[in-house]
């Protein structure tokens, strides 16, 4: 009983919420902004409100962040680590030439 | 004996060396092949120039990815100096096709679109070559200037202000350009990567 009364609750401030907040469109400008420069208390308050109660736009967030950081761990050792296209043969050897002076 | 060093570097022994290291940091930051070779050519032959003030100072890897770094800001900004800003902040890169267009949830995620749990770390997903080629396919229909934008902040880490001077754009546009990146990436690699890997 009063774990239904408590969802029914929980669903109506969800609801009350999502409803006042600034939209997804809009929010995840704003998460893209929190990952630039502090936030005004306003636009701050509003954006954990938002993402008290979507969890697309928590997903969202997180996702940034994941990019992110496997981006800068990638690029800090990403040479010894890719298997990606080497130098091709023929570049080395024009660069080679190139600095020996032979062309 | 300091004499002796002072000769110039064996070329070759450099290629052979630290030719592809190079070539591949480049070829991660510029997703282009051409691109990266003939940076790396720019860099040898800055190298060939400066290295009597090199002169044993440090790793001769660290230095040369030092002067590496150099060649690629000087590329990006070539490469967006001419392109005008328009594609990059115009309202059609918009992605508004993820968000609900009508009805009470307008502005609210598409269903279809909405982001899902992706279970992964980023620990795990540095090494999976299949994630970096999706990662770079998903880059390249970017505009130039916003995909530059999006690897100087979020693979190199500079700050904004920054990218901002060295590129010379405004505040307002970089965000802007972030976002569409970000927008239009994490979809990409969630469409592409997540949906279709089973894992």
């Amino acid at each position: 009983m009063a774990l239904k009364v408590y969802d029914k609750l929980k669903h109506s401030v969800r609801y009350f919420l999502l409803r006042r907040l600034p939209a997804c469109q809009q929010t995840v400008e704003m998460i893209s902004q929190s990952m630039e420069r502090k936030l005004t208390l306003r636009e701050s308050v509003n954006l954990k409100l938002h993402l008290w109660v979507c969890a697309w736009c928590q997903w969202y967030l997180e996702h940034l962040h994941i990019i992110r950081d496997a981006a800068r761990a990638k690029a800090a050792d990403a040479p010894d680590l890719t298997s990606g296209p080497a130098l091709s043969a023929e570049a080395r050897e024009r660069i080679k030439k190139r600095l020996t002076g032979q062309n | 004996m300091k004499e002796a060093q002072k000769q110039s570097p064996d070329c070759a022994a450099w290629l052979d060396e630290h030719g592809d290291y190079l070539f591949k940091f480049a070829v991660f930051r510029l997703r282009d092949q051409t691109a990266a070779e003939d940076v790396l050519q720019e860099t040898f032959l800055a190298a060939l120039k400066a290295y009597e003030n090199f002169q044993g100072r440090g790793s001769e890897r660290t230095w040369l990815v030092g002067i590496l770094k150099h060649k690629i800001t000087d590329h990006f900004r070539r490469v967006t100096r001419e392109a005008p800003i328009g594609e990059d902040v115009d309202e059609a890169s918009e992605h508004t096709e993820l968000f609900r267009d009508s009805g009470q949830w307008t502005g609210h995620w598409d269903p279809n679109h909405a982001p899902t749990d992706w279970h992964a770390t980023p620990f795990e997903l540095v090494e999976r070559d299949d994630f970096w080629r999706v990662f770079n396919d998903c880059l390249s229909p970017l505009p130039q200037r916003t995909a530059s934008v999006f690897t100087l902040r979020e693979v190199d880490g500079l700050k904004s202000e920054e990218i901002c001077e060295m590129l010379n754009i405004s505040t307002n546009n970089l965000w802007v350009m972030l976002h569409r990146a970000r927008l239009h990436l994490r979809n990409c690699i969630e469409v592409n990567w997540f949906k279709r890997t089973e894992r």
